[in-house]
């Protein structure tokens, strides 16, 4: 008995310790998107080269698709642009753009779409253009629905429109290498 | 003097005015008002770690701000708007935790600390107890020794 009493005081210590050891190298912005394992949500936005072109979440699906959240006031997105393009020229990628206004400069007053698509030609042209498609979400609606919480972010979707994987931040070699390529061949085969 | 007086009052009125929420999200009512007022305080920024969306001027938090207004004045209640940031930004955007097998701990852990304290000193004080009852009965026989022992003298 004395000696299990003993062990109470050790034993406390030893879970306080393995809590602040995990503590110690976990992310706290490391959070779960909402989103994940859920239907892409319903959207019906207008190209944003096109803007007589609605698109749909239903063009999404039937092959596998990376959605692309981004914007060119997003530095790290320029940095990400170049891979994007390389996924798809090399892998076959369907990647679709959804183009947001950063809140606080639409904040400012309303935004010139014009200005806005004169910009995304600029920036795609110098340093290439990955995507099949934009679609401009005016009001950042779709963004919400999406759980976005900066650019860029990223979303897998599989052939049923179903989001399997998530990324905050650029997507880059290594995180293909690692992450992605096993995910992509093996939805792709499905 | 009075010039720079009336220098400083003016700057503070200024400054006053444009950090008033009022003139960006105007509202008809005083209850659509205050709960616009509760319900920023109670949605935490999903970008910022600690902050809530009243205080963070971040993009995402401008966003959820524009959404709470519009749903507020659309007459939707404060659970609506709560139910409808978690389901697309989960439980980070509560201050609030739902109970569930993970975070019923943070409840259960302090009360199972302070019945483990109550009980401990509970048996402290009845040990206490006993022993000091131990010593009054010693005590009694040794007055009923003395006695003995005087009577024998």
């Amino acid at each position: 008995m004395k000696k299990l009493r003993l062990l109470i005081p050790i034993v406390t210590f030893l879970f306080v310790c393995i809590f602040f050891y995990r503590g110690l190298f976990s992310d706290p912005r490391d959070i779960k998107n909402a989103s994940l394992d859920r239907e892409f949500p319903a959207f019906a936005l207008a190209d944003l080269m096109t803007p007589d072109l609605k698109r749909t979440e239903s063009e999404l699906m039937g092959k596998v698709t990376l959605v692309n959240v981004w914007g060119t006031w997003c530095i790290t997105c320029r940095v990400e642009l170049p891979f994007l393009t390389q996924l798809k020229q090399q892998e076959n990628m369907r990647i679709v753009g959804v183009y947001y206004d950063n809140a606080v400069d639409a904040a400012f007053g309303p935004v010139d779409v014009n200005k806005t698509r004169l910009e995304v030609r600029q920036m795609l042209g110098q340093l290439g253009d990955p995507f099949l498609y934009n679609v401009y979400d005016e009001k950042r609606d779709l963004s919400l629905d999406l759980g976005i919480t900066g650019a860029p972010e990223s979303f897998l979707v599989n052939k049923q429109g179903k989001i399997v994987w998530h990324r905050r931040g650029d997507i880059n070699v290594r995180l293909w290498q690692e992450e992605l390529k096993p995910l992509f061949e093996k939805l792709k085969a499905e | 003097m009075k010039i720079l007086l009336s220098l400083i009052i003016s700057l503070v009125i200024t400054a006053s005015s444009a950090a008033s929420p009022k003139d960006k999200y105007p509202f008809e009512t005083i209850e659509e008002q205050r709960l616009f007022n509760q319900l920023t305080k109670a949605l935490r920024c999903p970008k910022c770690q600690n902050q809530n969306i009243a205080d963070s001027n971040a993009g995402v938090a401008v966003d959820l701000k524009n959404k709470t207004y519009q749903l507020v004045k659309e007459g939707k209640s404060e659970q609506y708007v709560i139910d409808f940031m978690v389901q697309r930004y989960g439980n980070f955007v509560t201050y609030q935790p739902p109970i569930n097998s993970v975070t019923v701990w943070l409840w259960l852990i302090p009360l199972l600390i302070a019945f483990m304290l109550g009980f401990i000193v509970y048996k402290r004080s009845q040990s206490a107890h006993q022993s000091a009852s131990q010593t009054d009965i010693e005590q009694e026989m040794l007055e009923k020794a003395k006695a003995i022992l005087k009577q024998g003298k």
